[in-house]
């Protein structure tokens, strides 16, 4: 009936295409994949290709980078790590649990480096930290919880339950949920759940919870990190100080943030990464945690002034980043 | 290439259930979306549940099973057009969903791994330990326990096999269903209603058969999916349907007039035809700045399109 006929000529068109798919010679290809847009998995990007380029490799020419963002949704990073599996791209760099967790079932025979995964072992990405014997290495964003419940012990001695906003989809931060539920019985704090699959279910969970808790507290989860902004107004308007476990997320709207520079842990990714390249087996690496030098300490003035919070001077004075007066200094 | 067939052939058995559904007993139903989440769902919480993956895809099959006689339940007693029946229970699947897996999403783990402490335990403290005090909890995470699945992903032609193993039962057990004098009737209920009705036979029966048939072999292609890929998502259905009309359009345009096995080829070698297609665009449409996400809307245009380029020859009335 005519369509057939149109059909066959657009597949032999697409089977040329095939044929004369550009190889450039001698480039090694490596695809990076981050779960979602947001500043934190951004720097973390950035560090792999700032340790390439620290390595001597010229990207575009030695290395061919094919960055793909998952935007959030499952199924998309599945089909991405799909299109690194069918490529043959020699080395996978999977940025954020889901992407990874996608990464590593559908490729099983070149190198997965992990990137900003919180918990590589309960994700079953690896067996344990350290060495392994799999196909899979990587850097854990794994962020101190007890040490966050315990400042928002020294900033509010009057808090006893702590919010803790969070995606129950995504295996990170479940795990940060349990450590904070675990640590949070020793120091006399109650913890709630606040959450949400999406940004919208979160904002409405955040709404309708919100009043009833004391502090509110999120982690590093990623779909909270996306909608960092709405978060940070909303706990503005319920009046309620907010704590977060990553810089970047504190920078809308918390009081405190403590956690990790992501342009750092990018660095320590692009370091296996180069070590991989140089002839090293995922084997021979180590999977680590980042270590404590690079922990930062955010806190805004200006925010716990308008809640009426007194920070205490000796931890103020140990701020790495110090909003005063509209202004940000870093120390 | 053995990959793009394992998906298409992965893809071919959703396709088939809405072949079955949209053109053998023509309900339109929407139910897919939702019964092909509905079946990873139950497969993989079964198979962290400790059962084995057999087990696990039957129950799968059931549960589409069930889905679809509610559809059915809802379409022929209330007298509400399939459509509107089927993105009810498509939308309240959603919720049932999460509540079967306790989370939107859950991975098939391959192999057991061992806990996870927290930070200050792993790395012994922070630097602000000074003014805050030493680690209290002892946190120690419980890590995950491996499930068997039958696949194993190296693309070696083992996974083939049993896909197209599993493909080649359904489809061969659907075309001994439909060529029984049941089967007849039920081909003859999608063509002309009055006629069956007219035998004295109560139309409503083929209804419940075709949706339960179409949704059984949905939750199945979604079962199979999520131990292939490793994962169930809430979210994995979405589009499913507007998938495997692109697919069995694509086979109706390759067979023609003839109809192989009651056309039951139609939805298995248009499924591996866009799964191809799928993966020609993924590969080199990054260069025009294509992204994967796209692939929705050039499939919602194609099914379009194709309906249109048909409506306007006036050869054959379509959907």
């Amino acid at each position: 009936m005519g369509i057939g006929r149109e059909l066959v000529v657009v597949i032999a068109v697409v089977l040329c295409m095939f044929g004369i798919s550009l190889n450039v010679f001698g480039a090694v290809k490596i695809g990076i994949t981050q779960l979602v847009d947001h500043p934190a998995l951004n720097l973390t990007y950035d560090g792999v290709i700032k340790a390439l380029e620290d390595a001597g490799y010229k990207i575009g020419k030695d290395v061919i980078i094919d960055r793909q963002n998952a935007q959030g949704n499952m199924q998309n990073a599945v089909a991405i790590a799909r299109k690194f599996a069918s490529d043959k791209v020699d080395y996978v760099v999977a940025i954020a649990t889901l992407s990874a967790q996608a990464c590593a079932q559908m490729i099983t025979d070149r190198p997965v480096i992990f990137s900003s995964v919180t918990d590589p072992v309960g994700a079953g990405l690896i067996k344990k930290l350290g060495k392994n014997t799999s196909n899979v290495v990587g850097i854990s964003d794994m962020t101190p919880v007890e040490t966050h419940l315990k400042l928002i012990k020294l900033v509010f001695p009057q808090a006893k339950k702590i919010g803790i906003i969070y995606n129950p989809g995504e295996p990170n931060s479940v795990t940060i949920t349990n450590i904070a539920k675990e640590a949070a019985g020793g120091l006399n704090l109650t913890i709630v759940d606040i959450p949400g699959t999406s940004p919208s279910e979160m904002i409405s969970a955040l709404n309708s919870i919100g009043p009833d808790v004391d502090v509110l507290y999120v982690g590093t989860d990623n779909t909270a990190a996306s909608s960092m902004e709405a978060i940070g107004k909303a706990a503005l308007r319920l009046k309620k100080p907010l704590v977060a476990g990553e810089i970047d997320m504190a920078r809308n709207g918390a009081v405190l943030g403590f956690g990790f520079n992501y342009y750092q842990i990018g660095i320590e990714t692009g370091r296996l990464l180069v070590q991989l390249l140089k002839g090293a087996k995922p084997q021979d690496l180590e999977s680590q945690l980042i270590s404590p030098d690079s922990l930062m300490l955010y806190i805004n003035l200006d925010v716990a002034k308008s809640l009426g919070v007194k920070v205490p001077a000796d931890l103020v004075s140990r701020a790495d980043i110090l909003v005063q007066n509209g202004k940000e200094v870093v120390k | 290439m053995i990959v793009i067939l394992e998906q298409g052939l992965l893809l071919s058995l959703a396709a088939v259930g809405v072949y079955i559904s949209f053109r053998v007993v023509d309900l339109p139903d929407l139910t897919p979306d939702g019964s092909y989440v509905l079946g990873g769902a139950v497969a993989v919480s079964l198979l962290y549940a400790g059962h084995g993956w057999v087990f696990s895809t039957l129950m799968a099959i059931l549960s589409g099973a069930l889905a679809g006689c509610v559809v059915a339940f809802i379409t022929t007693r209330f007298r509400i057009n399939s459509l509107l029946g089927s993105i009810m229970v498509m939308t309240g699947l959603y919720s049932i969903n999460i509540r079967i897996m306790g989370a939107p999403n859950l991975p098939v783990p391959r192999f057991d791994t061992g806990g996870i402490t927290g930070y200050e335990s792993a790395m012994g403290g922070t630097p602000l330990d000074d003014l805050l005090g030493k680690t209290t909890s002892s946190y120690h995470g419980s890590g995950v326990k491996a499930v068997k699945v039958p696949f194993d992903n190296l693309a070696n032609g083992h996974d083939l096999v049993v896909i197209a193993s599993i493909v080649a039962v359904a489809v061969v057990l659907m075309w001994l269903f439909l060529r029984t004098e049941f089967g007849m009737m039920f081909r003859g209920y999608g063509r002309n209603r009055m006629a069956v009705r007219n035998l004295g036979v109560n139309p409503d029966l083929y209804a419940y058969v075709g949706l339960v048939i179409g949704n059984a072999f949905t939750a199945l292609s979604g079962a199979l999916f999520s131990m292939y890929s490793g994962f169930a998502d809430v979210n994995m259905g979405v589009g499913t349907v507007v998938i495997c009309l692109a697919s069995v359009i694509l086979g109706e345009i390759i067979f023609g007039r003839y109809e192989p096995l009651y056309g039951m080829l139609f939805p298995v070698v248009g499924a591996l035809l866009y799964q191809f297609l799928l993966s020609l665009a993924m590969r080199y449409g990054y260069a025009i700045g294509f992204k994967p996400s796209d692939m929705k809307l050039v499939t919602a245009l194609f099914v379009v399109s194709v309906i249109a380029i048909r409506r306007f020859r006036k050869s054959e009335v379509i959907i």
